[in-house]
C-alpha cells in the first residue's frame, strides 16, 4: 500500500509541469472528457507512464545536459473550434519541442494547420482518420511536420472489409456517423470495396448524428436489405446503441469496424449486446510477453485499475513518448525543426510496448502518406469484443506477437497509398 | 411499402414519443397553475437520472431507489420554484424565463463536474431482450417506458380531478384571483405544480436512461422535443401531449426511414410551424376568450 502510494507520488512528481531551460516542452492534447475521453485519457495515461520512466532516469540527454520532459495538458473535448483555439496558443509559444495526441480527426483538421504553419513537430495519436494526413497530400504540400502514429483508416478499413470477406459475406450495410471521421472512414470502405474486387454488395449505407440513440431505422434497412454483417466507422455511445438496436431486432450479424469498437464506454454500455464485434487493434490488454506484461502491471498499478479505458490508446501514447524522446536525443536539440527532422530519420531503433521501432518516419513525400506513418498493417491485429474485454480476435496473432520481441522492420512503404 | 417495417417504425418511435410526452406534460403541469414553464426541465430529467445512479451504485435496491429519486425530483421541483419563479410571479414579471434558463445551466455545469462527461450505462432490473408482438419487436424496456409514463401521468390527472387539493389546482389554473378569493392558496399550489413536475422529470430520467444511457447532455434533446409535443398539443391538455408526443415520436422513425436518418428533426419542425401557423394555442388547446 505504501509502496504503490509512494509510486503514485513518484508519477505525479515527474509529470508536474517544470520551468526553465532544463526541460524539453511539449504538448499533449486530446479529450479529456466526454463521449471520447476513454480514447483521450488513456492515450494522457500511457504517455504519462513514459514521460515519468524518461523524467525518474534523469530525462533525455543533450549535450552535456539532462533534460527533464515538461508537460502541457489541454482538453479539446472533441470540439473542432477548442481543437483549433488550442493549436492557435501552442503554435504560438516559442519554446514548444512538439505536440502529442488528438483523437478525433475533425479536431486533427481544425488544429493541425496552424502547427503546420509554425512548423510545430506533432504527432498525432491515436486519430485515425485517413483525412488527417490526406489533407497535406492533397494540397501537395511539400514539407510537412506532422507525424502520425496509429493504424489509419486505409489500414483499418482492408482489414474490415477483408475480415467480412473471409468470412463468405456477399451483402453488407454501411453504418458512420456524419463527423469527418466517420465519413472518411464510410468513403475508405467504400473505396475498400472496390479495390477487393466489388465482391461485397452494400445494400444499405446509413449515417446516424452524434448523441442518436436510436438506430431502429438504419438497422431495418440493413435488415431488410438482408445485410450479413453490419460494417461501422463511429465512437462508443453511438456504436453502443447500435449494437443494442441489433440485439432489439433480431439482427443477429456480426458488426464489423474502426479500432473505436475497443472504447471501453462502447464495452460497457453494449454489455453481452457487445460480444464478437470485431475491430483492427494495435494493441491487445493480454500480457503476451514480460514487455506487454509489464506496461499492463504498471498502469493498471498506477491508475488503480483493472482494465484501460482504451488500451490502443494508452500503448500508442506511451510508444509515441518514447519515439519523440528518442528524436530529440538525436536532434541533440529542442528545437521542433530539428527534431522533425531527426524524426524522418531515426538511427537508434525504440523498443516500445506495441513493437520495436526501426526508422518508423521517412521523408515526407506527398504522393507517399506512408512517409509520415509509423504504422502498417504487420502492427495491426483483429480484436474481439468478449464479456467486457477485447481479446485476440484470431488466436494465431497472439501466438506470433507472443514470440516476437524483434524489432519491426524499416518504413520502406510496402504499398503505396493512393492520394486522396 | 412493408407494412412491417412501418408497424415496427411507427410503434419503436411511439414509445419513445412517450418520453417526449411526460416531460411535456411536466411543463404543462406549472403552465397550469402559474402560466410559467421551467426551461432547465431537461437539466432536471438529466440530474435526477444522475443522482438515481448514484442511489444505485450505493446498493439502493430498484424498488427503493425510484421513490428516492422521485422524491429528489420533486424537491428539485420546489427549489426551481422557489429560486427562479416565485419572485418573478411575485413581481409580475417574466424573470422567470431567465431564470430557469440559467438555473439549467448551473445544473448542467454542476453535473458535469459531480458525474463527468461520459455517458454512462443505467442498470435496471428490466430485461432488455426483446419480445415479439404481431412481427414487431418490442423491449419490456420500451414497454416499459409506456407504462411507467401513462401511469404516472393518469394518477396524477385522477389526483386533479379525484381529491380537493387537486380541484384546487384545477381553480387556481382557471382563475388564480378568484381561488385566492375561495381561501385557496395559489402560492401553494404553485409549489405543489413544481413539485409534481419535478417528480415527473425525475421518473422521466429513469425510464429513458437504461434505453439511451446517462450523460449530461441527455436532457437537452430531450427537453426540444417536449416543448415542441407541449406547444403543439396545447399548454393546458394532458391527454393531447400523449397523442402527440406518440404521434411525433412515430413521425420521426418514419421520415428516418423513408427520407433518410438526417431527416429526423423534420416532422417536428413541420408539425410545430403549422400548428402555430393553423392554432396558435395546439391542437387539443382551447382558446381563450378575453373580455375587454
Amino acid at each position: 500500500m505504501v509502496l504503490r502510494s509512494l509510486s503514485s507520488l513518484a508519477l505525479v512528481l515527474a509529470v508536474l509541469p517544470l520551468t526553465g531551460a532544463d526541460t524539453v516542452k511539449i504538448a499533449l492534447t486530446g479529450p479529456f472528457s466526454g463521449g471520447s475521453a476513454p480514447m483521450g485519457l488513456s492515450m494522457r495515461d500511457g504517455a504519462r507512464l513514459a514521460i515519468a520512466e524518461i523524467n525518474a532516469a534523469g530525462g533525455i540527454q543533450v549535450g552535456k545536459a539532462r533534460l527533464r520532459i515538461e508537460v502541457l495538458e489541454r482538453d479539446d473535448e472533441a470540439k473542432n473550434e477548442r481543437g483549433a483555439l488550442i493549436a492557435q496558443e501552442l503554435s504560438s509559444m516559442p519554446d514548444l519541442a512538439g505536440v502529442l495526441g488528438s483523437v478525433n480527426t475533425g479536431v486533427v483538421m481544425a488544429g493541425d494547420k496552424h502547427f503546420q504553419e509554425k512548423g510545430i513537430t506533432k504527432i498525432i495519436t491515436p486519430a485515425a482518420g485517413s483525412q488527417s494526413m490526406t489533407q497535406w497530400s492533397q494540397a501537395g504540400v511539400r514539407d510537412l511536420s506532422i507525424f502520425r502514429f496509429a493504424a489509419h483508416d486505409g489500414i483499418q478499413s482492408s482489414m474490415v472489409v477483408a475480415e467480412a470477406q473471409r468470412r463468405g459475406f456477399e451483402k453488407v450495410a454501411l453504418l458512420f456517423d456524419s463527423t469527418n471521421y466517420g465519413v472518411s472512414g464510410r468513403d475508405d470502405l467504400v473505396r475498400e470495396i472496390a479495390a477487393q474486387g466489388g465482391k461485397l454488395k452494400v445494400v444499405a449505407a446509413e449515417k446516424f448524428n452524434i448523441g442518436d440513440k436510436d438506430m431502429t431505422a438504419q438497422l431495418l434497412k440493413a435488415k431488410s436489405g438482408g445485410a450479413q454483417a453490419v460494417l461501422i466507422w463511429g465512437i462508443g455511445p453511438e456504436l453502443a446503441a447500435v449494437a443494442n438496436g441489433m440485439a432489439k431486432l433480431g439482427l443477429k450479424v456480426p458488426l464489423i469496424g474502426g479500432w473505436t469498437l475497443s472504447m471501453s464506454n462502447f464495452i460497457d454500455n453494449a454489455g453481452r449486446n457487445g460480444n464478437g464485434t470485431l475491430m483492427p487493434q494495435t494493441f491487445i490488454e493480454e500480457p503476451i510477453n514480460p514487455r506487454v506484461k509489464a506496461f499492463i502491471d504498471n498502469f493498471h498499478r498506477t491508475y488503480k485499475v483493472t482494465r484501460m479505458a482504451s488500451p490502443v490508446s494508452a500503448a500508442q501514447g506511451y510508444d509515441a513518448v518514447l519515439i519523440f524522446a528518442a528524436a530529440v536525443r538525436q536532434a541533440q536539440s529542442t528545437d521542433t525543426h530539428r527534431i522533425k527532422e531527426a524524426l524522418e530519420d531515426l538511427k537508434e531503433p525504440v523498443k516500445g510496448v506495441i513493437a520495436t521501432w526501426v526508422h518508423p518516419y521517412s521523408r515526407w513525400d506527398p504522393n507517399r502518406e506512408e512517409t509520415h506513418e509509423a504504422f502498417r498493417k504487420e502492427q495491426t491485429v483483429m480484436g474481439m469484443v468478449q464479456d467486457g474485454r477485447v481479446v485476440f480476435g484470431n488466436p494465431a496473432d497472439r501466438e506470433r506477437l507472443a514470440r516476437s520481441d524483434k524489432p519491426v522492420p524499416p518504413s520502406a512503404p510496402s504499398k503505396v497509398r493512393k492520394t486522396r | 411499402m412493408d407494412l412491417r417495417i412501418i408497424g415496427q417504425m411507427a410503434v419503436s418511435g411511439a414509445l419513445m414519443g412517450l418520453v417526449y410526452a411526460l416531460i411535456a406534460y411536466g411543463f404543462q403541469l406549472t403552465y397550469a397553475t402559474s402560466r410559467s414553464l421551467n426551461f432547465g426541465q431537461g437539466e432536471l430529467v438529466m440530474v435526477s437520472a444522475f443522482v438515481a445512479l448514484t442511489f444505485t451504485d450505493l446498493g439502493l435496491p430498484y424498488g427503493l431507489m425510484v421513490p428516492c429519486a422521485l422524491l429528489f425530483g420533486a424537491l428539485a421541483g420546489l427549489a426551481v420554484e422557489r429560486a427562479a419563479v416565485r419572485l418573478a410571479l411575485q413581481q409580475k414579471s417574466e424573470g422567470w424565463i431567465m431564470l430557469t434558463i440559467i438555473l439549467g445551466l448551473f445544473l448542467l455545469s454542476a453535473s458535469e463536474n459531480l458525474w463527468g462527461r461520459d455517458d454512462r450505462p443505467f442498470p435496471t432490473p428490466i430485461p432488455s431482450e426483446a419480445i415479439r408482438v404481431l412481427g414487431i419487436e418490442v423491449t419490456p424496456l420500451e414497454l416499459s417506458v409506456a407504462v411507467g409514463a401513462l401511469a404516472v401521468m393518469g394518477l396524477i390527472e385522477l389526483f386533479k380531478r379525484a381529491t380537493l387539493q387537486g380541484k384546487a389546482f384545477e381553480a387556481v389554473s382557471a382563475d388564480p384571483e378568484a381561488a385566492e378569493l375561495m381561501g385557496i392558496s395559489s402560492r401553494r399550489t404553485v409549489m405543489l405544480s413544481y413539485g409534481f413536475s419535478g417528480a415527473v422529470a425525475a421518473l422521466a430520467g429513469i425510464l429513458v436512461s437504461p434505453i439511451t444511457t446517462v450523460g449530461p447532455t441527455m436532457g437537452a434533446v430531450l427537453v426540444l422535443k417536449a416543448f415542441s409535443v407541449a406547444v403543439v398539443a396545447g399548454l393546458d391538455s394532458g391527454f393531447g401531449v400523449v397523442v402527440v408526443g406518440m404521434a411525433l415520436g412515430a413521425l420521426e422513425s418514419l421520415a428516418s426511414f423513408y427520407l433518410g436518418s438526417g431527416w429526423r428533426e423534420a416532422p417536428g419542425l413541420v408539425l410545430l410551424i403549422t400548428t402555430l401557423a393553423a392554432r396558435p394555442y395546439g391542437l387539443f388547446g382551447r382558446a381563450i376568450i378575453r373580455k375587454v
